[in-house]
C-alpha cells in the first residue's frame, strides 16, 4: 500500500508550478489515504488519524437510505398521477430508473459547481481544499423538487457556496447553513419552481386530467430498449395524468383544503380531513407523498437519527429541544384551534413535510448552530416555535422549517454570547463569595487565637 | 390586541432594518462589538417610544387646519426632526446626569440618534398610516424593539467572524453589508404573516 501511495504521490504537479492542480491532488489523496503526519521530537502534541472528513462521512452515511427512497419516490409519484403501477412494489424497476434519470443530473451538478468553487478558492488561498462542500454537496439534491431546472440550481449553489461560505473564509466559519441558502436562494428567486402543487412531481406536461407525460431519450430510448430485452414493462408514453389528481403535498392540503372535496365539507376547508381525503397517515409515515426528494420517508430519517446520534456527531440537544419546541407550540395552537390548520394535531406534523429532515440533518449543522450546551437547548426550542409558526400561520409558505433554521442561525451567534456572559458572571459572583468567605474565616481564626 | 399586533408586527415582521432598510448608518456603524451595540439598542428603543407619542400630538393637535385654522402640514418635518434633537438632548442630559457610568458606555452614539432614520421615519410611518396614539406608542415600541435585536444579532455575528479568513476586500462594511443581506432573508421567513388575522 505504501508504495501504491509514493508513486500516487509523484504525480504531485508541485504547489509552486500549478496551485490548482497541486489542491485538486491533494484534495483526492487526503480523499483516499489518511495523512500519516507524527509528532516530531519538539511537539507536545498527539496527533491523531481522525479528520474533519470522518465527521462528514458520518453524515453522508446517514443520509444514503434517504438517496435510495428519493430515487424510488420520484418514479413512484409520476406513476401515481398517471395512474400505473400505483402498488408499492408494482413497476419497482420502471420506479428506481426514473429517480436516477431526475436525481443523478440534480446531484452532479450541485457537486460540480459546489467543488468547482471550492477548489478554485483553495487554490487561490493557498491551502488544502477543506471537506465542508461533501457534506452540502450531498444535502442539496435532498431538499430540491424533482423537477428542479439544472440552470437555476447551478445559480444557487454558486450563490450559497460564494456568499453564504467562502465570503466568511470557507468551512466552518460560515453563519448560515449552505444548503439552506441555496434552497432558500431559488425559494425566493424562482419561486414557481420550488412551491407550489406543480413542483413535486416530475415528468408532467400539466396537472390537469388528460395531460401527457413528458418523457426523454432516457426513458423511451434508453431505458425502454433494456427492458424491452429483458421481457419486463416499459415505459408508456402514451399515458396521460388520471382525473382527480392535483399533486398538492400534505401541507398544502392542510393549509388550503382539498380542492377536488365537495363544497362545504371539512376536507374543503383544510386541516386533517383534507389531508387524509387524500393521504393516509400509514402513507404519510412511509414517504409515498410527493415532496422534497430526501424528506419523505420517516423510517429512514430516523434510521440516519440513530446514526448521527450513535455516532455523537450530530446534538441530542438540539433534536430535543427542537422536538420539544415544536410539541409545545403545537399544542397552544391546538388549544387555540381557531382555524383548520390549527387544530391538526400536533403529533401529526411529524407526518407532514420535512419537520425530522431538518431536525436530523440541518438544525443539527455543528458550525451554524450555536455551539455552547446551554445555547443548544434554545437555539433548538426557538427553531421548533419559530417552524411552526411559519408553517401554520404564515399564508405566503407552506413550509417553516427551512426558514426557521435560517432565522435562528443568525441568532446563534447572539445566544452564544449571552449564554458566555451569563457563565461569566455567575463564576465572578461565586468567585468573589468564596474570597468574601474565606476572608471571614481567617478572620474569625485570627480572633480566636487573640 | 391591536396594541400587540401592531408590536409584533414591527418588531419582526417589517422590522425596520432589515425589510425598510431604516437607521443604517448606525446599524453598520455600532454593531463591532455587543455591549456598544446593546447600549445603542436600549437608546433607540427609549428614544422612539418617547418621540412617536410627542410626534403624534404635535401632528394631530397643532399641525392640522381645523385646530389651527390653517393647514401647517408643511412644517411637519422640521418639527418631527426639533422634537427628535431636543429629546435625544433631554435625554443625553438626564443620563448624564443620574448614570455617568452608562453615559461614559454610549459615547457619541448618544447624540448619534439624532440622526438615525429609524426615528423620524417611525414617525413618518405613523402619519402615512394614521396611527392613533396608542397604535403609534405600539410602533414605536416594536420598531425600537426589531432594531435593537438586529443590530444586536449583527454584532454578535461580527464578533464571531472577527478571527475568520474573510477575503481582505470584505472586511469590515464589506461582510457587514453582506451580513445584513442574508439576515434579511432569514427575516423574510415570517414575512406574510398577519397577526390580526389569528385571532379570528
Amino acid at each position: 500500500m505504501s508504495k501504491l501511495a509514493e508513486n500516487i504521490k509523484k504525480l504531485d504537479p508541485g504547489k509552486k508550478e500549478s496551485p490548482f492542480l497541486h489542491t485538486l491532488f491533494d484534495g483526492f489523496f487526503t480523499f483516499l489515504f489518511t495523512p500519516n503526519h507524527t509528532t516530531d521530537e519538539s511537539g507536545v502534541h498527539v496527533r491523531d488519524g481522525m479528520d474533519l472528513k470522518r465527521t462528514m462521512i458520518h453524515v453522508v452515511l446517514a443520509m444514503q437510505a434517504c438517496y435510495l427512497f428519493g430515487t424510488y419516490n420520484i418514479g413512484h409519484q409520476h406513476f401515481v398521477a398517471i395512474g400505473e403501477y400505483t402498488g408499492f412494489l408494482e413497476g419497482i424497476h420502471l420506479k428506481l430508473a426514473y429517480g436516477l434519470v431526475k436525481l443523478l443530473p440534480i446531484f452532479i451538478v450541485a457537486n460540480v459547481v459546489g467543488l468547482a468553487i471550492e477548489f478554485w478558492f483553495a487554490a487561490k488561498k493557498g491551502h488544502g481544499i477543506e471537506e465542508g462542500y461533501l457534506v452540502s454537496g450531498a444535502l442539496i439534491p435532498l431538499i430540491m423538487p424533482p423537477d428542479i431546472p439544472l440552470w437555476i440550481l447551478a445559480i444557487s449553489v454558486a450563490f450559497a457556496v460564494i456568499i453564504g461560505k467562502e465570503a466568511f473564509g470557507g468551512t466552518g466559519m460560515n453563519i448560515l447553513n449552505v444548503a439552506l441558502l441555496c434552497r432558500a436562494f431559488i425559494f425566493f428567486a424562482y419561486p414557481t419552481t420550488i412551491s407550489g402543487d406543480e413542483a413535486w412531481v416530475a415528468g408532467l406536461e400539466g396537472f390537469a386530467a388528460g395531460s401527457p407525460v413528458d418523457y426523454s431519450w432516457w426513458q423511451t430510448g434508453f431505458f425502454n430498449g433494456i427492458f424491452e430485452n429483458l421481457g419486463w414493462a416499459t415505459y408508456n408514453a402514451s399515458a396521460v395524468v388520471v382525473d382527480g389528481y392535483s399533486g398538492a403535498t400534505p401541507l398544502i392540503l392542510a393549509a388550503n383544503g382539498n380542492s377536488f372535496a365537495a363544497e362545504g365539507t371539512l376536507a374543503a376547508a383544510g386541516g386533517w380531513e383534507a389531508v387524509t381525503s387524500v393521504y393516509s397517515p400509514l402513507q404519510m409515515f412511509w414517504g409515498a407523498i410527493p415532496g422534497s426528494i430526501g424528506e419523505s420517508c420517516k423510517p429512514l430519517i430516523i434510521v440516519g437519527i440513530l446514526i448521527l446520534l450513535s455516532s455523537k456527531i450530530a446534538s441530542w440537544r438540539i433534536m430535543l429541544s427542537m422536538f420539544l419546541g415544536m410539541m409545545f407550540t403545537g399544542m397552544i395552537m391546538n388549544a387555540m384551534g381557531t382555524s383548520p390548520f390549527m387544530t391538526v394535531p400536533w403529533y401529526y406534523h411529524i407526518y407532514m413535510g420535512s419537520f425530522l429532515f431538518a431536525m436530523a440533518f440541518m438544525a443539527t449543522d455543528p458550525v451554524t448552530a450555536s455551539s455552547t450546551n446551554t445555547g443548544k437547548w434554545f437555539y433548538g426550542f426557538f427553531i421548533g416555535m419559530v417552524g411552526m409558526i411559519v408553517r401554520v400561520w404564515n399564508p405566503a409558505y407552506p413550509e417553516g422549517w427551512m426558514l426557521a433554521i435560517l432565522f435562528m442561525n443568525v441568532f446563534a451567534p447572539l445566544i452564544d454570547h449571552m449564554v458566555l456572559d451569563a457563565n461569566i458572571s455567575r463564576r465572578l459572583k461565586r468567585a468573589k463569595k468564596s474570597v468574601a468567605e474565606s476572608v471571614s474565616v481567617e478572620q474569625t481564626m485570627v480572633e480566636k487565637v487573640h | 390586541m391591536d396594541f400587540i399586533n401592531i408590536f409584533i408586527k414591527t418588531a419582526f415582521i417589517e422590522n425596520l432594518v432589515l425589510s425598510y432598510f431604516f437607521g443604517m448608518c448606525s446599524y453598520l456603524a455600532v454593531s463591532k462589538t455587543v455591549k456598544t451595540a446593546f447600549g445603542l439598542g436600549m437608546a433607540v428603543i427609549f428614544v422612539l417610544a418617547i418621540t412617536m407619542p410627542i410626534n403624534w400630538l404635535i401632528n394631530e393637535h397643532i399641525l392640522t387646519e381645523d385646530v389651527m385654522g390653517m393647514d401647517l402640514t408643511f412644517l411637519r418635518f422640521i418639527l418631527f426632526i426639533a422634537v427628535i434633537a431636543s429629546m435625544v438632548q433631554l435625554v443625553e442630559m438626564v443620563i448624564e446626569k443620574f448614570s455617568p457610568a452608562l453615559y461614559t458606555a454610549l459615547g457619541i452614539f448618544l447624540p448619534l440618534i439624532t440622526v438615525n432614520c429609524a426615528i423620524l421615519g417611525g414617525s413618518l410611518f405613523m402619519v402615512s398610516r394614521e396611527y392613533n396614539l396608542m397604535e403609534s406608542t405600539a410602533f414605536a415600541l416594536g420598531g425600537g424593539f426589531g432594531w435593537f435585536l438586529a443590530v444586536v444579532a449583527l454584532a454578535a455575528i461580527r464578533e464571531k467572524i472577527r478571527y475568520s479568513n474573510v477575503p481582505p476586500a470584505l472586511r469590515g462594511l464589506g461582510m457587514a453589508f453582506i451580513l445584513t443581506g442574508l439576515m434579511g432573508i432569514a427575516f423574510m421567513s415570517l414575512m406574510g404573516i398577519d397577526p390580526a388575522a389569528l385571532g379570528q
